[in-house]
């Protein structure tokens, strides 16, 4: 089954290299939004989004929200999940495995960093 | 008798006036210097208090400043993807193009160097892509001083407040208001090394080892 990805992040740059990357490693598929709310709409207007990539600083409702808030989803509460932020700080990744993403991918980031984290995702899944 | 002890009375009360005479003679210069002193400083305190209240003023068009930074590399940073994609597409499509002459002609040295010349050429615009990325990390640290410069400002303007008399109408801001404090991490650094991605590695491997173990404890707990 094709991947389709949803990017969240405030910055429009990020959501660019995000998309740019998927696109340099074959994933072609993805839709954008800039904070949890929004991403939280999308999830819930779009049943072919299977995958969520995540900035945890966001203003209003901010990754760890959006995590937290797709977990208690009975529609879409087991979607794999890459947390890709700035923060790495052991108390943050261990607060984010916690709240239960899948991954997590520290910022800056390579297309093969991000790769190995999706197939890493992919393969427990299955 | 009474007679003598008075006097002697009167010249020990004398004594006494003369001890506190030189001592306050002495004391007078010391007198003077901290009341010259006090002239010299009170000007200078109001100078303090006039310098506070003018960069308190001025502190939210620095943020705006700040943030008018970060607009304008955003806006930059997107223009160079814009042209990093249009390269990207063009570059594609001369790969594509080698890969036919390549079927067509067979194998060709110059076909081949100049493959191997447009994969380096689609490296290093992906390259360029992955360090823009600094874009966002000096973002989040730029509306890190933001937030700093507006805690600051608040609580000079407070101490202001209490300081300044009634006279002076309090504080005078400058007209300009903060923009939005936008979500950031202070500790945002932009490094190419791998210890932060290494650590959570590790502490994933780690998670996931637990949820391995929380589930083989499970099954043994139905038996």
């Amino acid at each position: 089954m094709a991947l389709k990805f949803l990017v969240v992040d405030d910055s429009v740059t990020m959501r660019r290299i995000v998309a740019n990357s998927l696109k340099t490693i074959g994933h072609d598929l993805y839709v954008e939004a800039g904070d949890g709310r929004e991403a939280l709409a999308k999830l819930v207007a779009d049943d072919s989004i299977n995958f969520v990539i995540t900035d945890w600083n966001m203003p209003d409702v901010s990754g760890l929200e959006l995590v937290k808030a797709i977990r208690s989803n009975d529609k879409f509460g087991t979607i794999p999940i890459l947390m890709v932020t700035t923060r790495g700080l052991k108390e943050d990744i261990v607060e984010a495995l916690q709240a239960k993403v899948n991954n997590y991918v520290v910022k800056p980031f390579t297309p093969q960093i991000l790769k190995e984290k999706i197939e890493q995702i992919i393969s427990s899944a299955a | 008798m009474d007679q003598k002890i008075s006097m002697e009375n009167i010249f020990q009360k004398l004594g006494d006036l003369k001890s506190f005479f030189v001592y306050g003679q002495k004391l007078i210069p010391i007198l003077q210097k901290i009341l010259d002193f006090m002239q010299d400083t009170v000007p200078l305190l109001e100078n303090v208090n006039r310098s506070i209240h003018e960069s308190t003023s001025k502190m939210p068009k620095a943020a705006l400043q700040i943030n008018s930074v970060t607009n304008a590399t955003e806006v930059a940073t997107t223009e160079i993807l814009d042209i990093v994609d249009g390269m990207t597409v063009d570059v594609q499509g001369m790969h594509s193009k080698l890969d036919s002459l390549k079927k067509k002609l067979g194998e060709d040295d110059d076909i081949a160097s100049l493959l191997t010349l447009v994969q380096k050429i689609e490296e290093r615009m992906m390259n360029i892509t992955i360090s823009l990325q600094v874009q966002d990390i000096t973002a989040q640290q730029l509306s890190s001083v933001n937030h700093l410069i507006q805690s600051i400002q608040e609580k000079l303007g407070g101490l202001l407040t209490e300081l300044d008399d009634k006279e002076n109408g309090g504080l005078a801001v400058d007209d300009h208001q903060f923009p939005r404090d936008a979500a950031f991490n202070a500790d945002a650094r932009y490094e190419k090394n791998t210890s932060s991605q290494e650590l959570v590695d590790s502490l994933v491997a780690d998670n996931l080892t637990k949820a391995s173990q929380s589930e083989i404890d499970k099954l043994f707990a139905k038996q």
